[in-house]
């Protein structure tokens, strides 16, 4: 027997111990322990805000820690940091390349970073000495476009790409950390835990893969959406990972048990999910759809308790701000809106 | 062929694209993604549960008490006459 073979056999010997651990440890389901809880009644937010300015299609959008300023990314080639509260714009950053996909805020608020199909992530000092906003590093190394990028801290940016891998840079240095491949198919989107050890990411090759940070592993694997997951983000608890797909369902796995919980489905959504945030209890989920809305749904009995209906085009990016008082949804139409 | 329905979907179409250097980090990080020490869904579920439960006071969309000082809403001088 040939070795590649030989390993093909122990990869999936592997896998059917995984499923057998994972099958031996499923005792209840969550529908079984929510039984008898009642669905959340009718959830209706209204537009508080709409941030106008950007020129073409909205890609992406991130809040700032202070849940009052927030980054937005548009094919006009512009990164908008914006006051929510009074819709003006604080920065408006011209970017050397327009097909940006990605943004995002560090926690610090000192930086903001972008990229896309220039295969780099840009970071800029927002607090540079004399006022101005200049990029900092060009971080060049993924051979493949930029879909998302987190911060970790102010010398740290975990990105993932088309490239299919995902990796932890040094700011500093502009160099890759750590290389995290294993994906069989473009990387389109990640976010990193709350105490910065584990990050997710969610690919076209139909998984969501949990990441140690130092130790540049893959710790888990979840299957069953059945085609692209193009968003991906952490419950408020840590415990369990969300993912929004092509094929127009949501998911939630659960970590300490390592399997799927529950999927958010409806027939009558044929269209692809292309974002998604829980609120800060995490009972509900907010998750734009291509059919230009977004659904919330109740998470623990997975039905469809609102809308959020105003955008006239695609929905591509949503966020709920860290204290949880509002959530921002980024749209094709070229607006953000601000919900609550 | 789907190999898995409770968990890892890889087709075997999509192991056929691999080289050997991947097949072998493929069975090494499956070893270690094994090794994981899963806990009971009886224990985890409920303990989800129970932390959604807790935080559904100070959740500001099914709270409307924390909405109150909406930052987003002009606390206007105007009156409706």
């Amino acid at each position: 027997m040939g070795e590649m073979e030989q390993l093909r056999k122990e990869a999936e010997s592997l896998k059917d111990q995984i499923s057998a651990a994972r099958k031996a440890v499923h005792d209840v389901t969550l529908p079984e322990i929510v039984s008898g809880t009642a669905v959340v009644g009718r959830v209706q937010l209204k537009t508080r805000k709409t941030l106008r300015g950007h020129l073409a299609k909205i890609y992406a959008m991130h809040w700032g820690t202070d849940s009052k300023l927030c980054v937005s990314a548009s094919q006009d080639g512009k990164l908008i940091v914006w006051d929510s509260y009074t819709t003006n714009k604080v920065h408006a950053i011209p970017l050397k390349s327009s097909w940006v996909m990605t943004c995002a805020y560090a926690p610090s608020g000192n930086m903001v970073a972008c990229g896309g199909l220039d295969n780099m992530c840009s970071i800029y000092n927002l607090k540079g000495k004399d006022g101005n906003v200049k990029v900092m590093r060009e971080l060049a190394a993924h051979t493949g476009y930029l879909s998302c990028c987190r911060f970790l801290n102010d010398s740290e940016i975990i990105t993932s790409s088309g490239d299919c891998t995902c990796a932890l840079w040094d700011i500093e240095t502009g160099t890759q950390k750590t290389i995290f491949s294993g994906h069989m198919g473009d990387c389109m989107s990640l976010a990193v835990s709350h105490d910065f050890n584990m990050f997710i990411s969610g690919a076209c090759d139909y998984t969501a893969k949990l990441w140690d940070i130092r130790e540049g592993a893959c710790r888990q694997t979840f299957g069953g959406h059945e085609s692209d997951i193009n968003a991906i983000g952490f419950f408020p608890n840590g415990n369990a990972v969300l993912t929004g797909s092509d094929d127009g369902t949501c998911k939630m796995y659960d970590l300490r048990a390592d399997q799927e919980l529950i999927t958010y489905q409806d027939p009558s959504i044929m269209c692809g999910v292309t974002s998604l945030a829980p609120s800060l209890s995490g009972r509900l989920i907010l998750a734009g759809y291509d059919d230009f809305n977004c659904n919330i749904w109740d998470s623990l009995k997975a039905e469809r308790v609102g809308v959020l209906a105003g955008h006239d085009n695609r929905v591509s990016c949503i966020g709920v701000t860290p204290d949880g008082m509002a959530a921002c949804t980024g749209s094709w139409d070229s607006f953000l809106k601000i919900w609550n | 062929m789907a190999l898995d329905v409770l968990g890892i979907n890889l087709s075997i179409s999509t192991m056929d694209e691999m080289d050997l250097p991947q097949m072998k980090n493929e069975v090494e990080s499956l070893k270690y993604q094994l090794a994981f020490k899963r806990e009971k869904s009886s224990k985890t579920v409920n303990d989800l549960v129970k932390w959604i439960e807790d935080c559904i006071h100070e959740d500001p969309f099914l709270n409307p008490e924390l909405m109150k000082n909406n930052p987003w809403v002009e606390k206007g001088k105007c009156a409706i006459l």
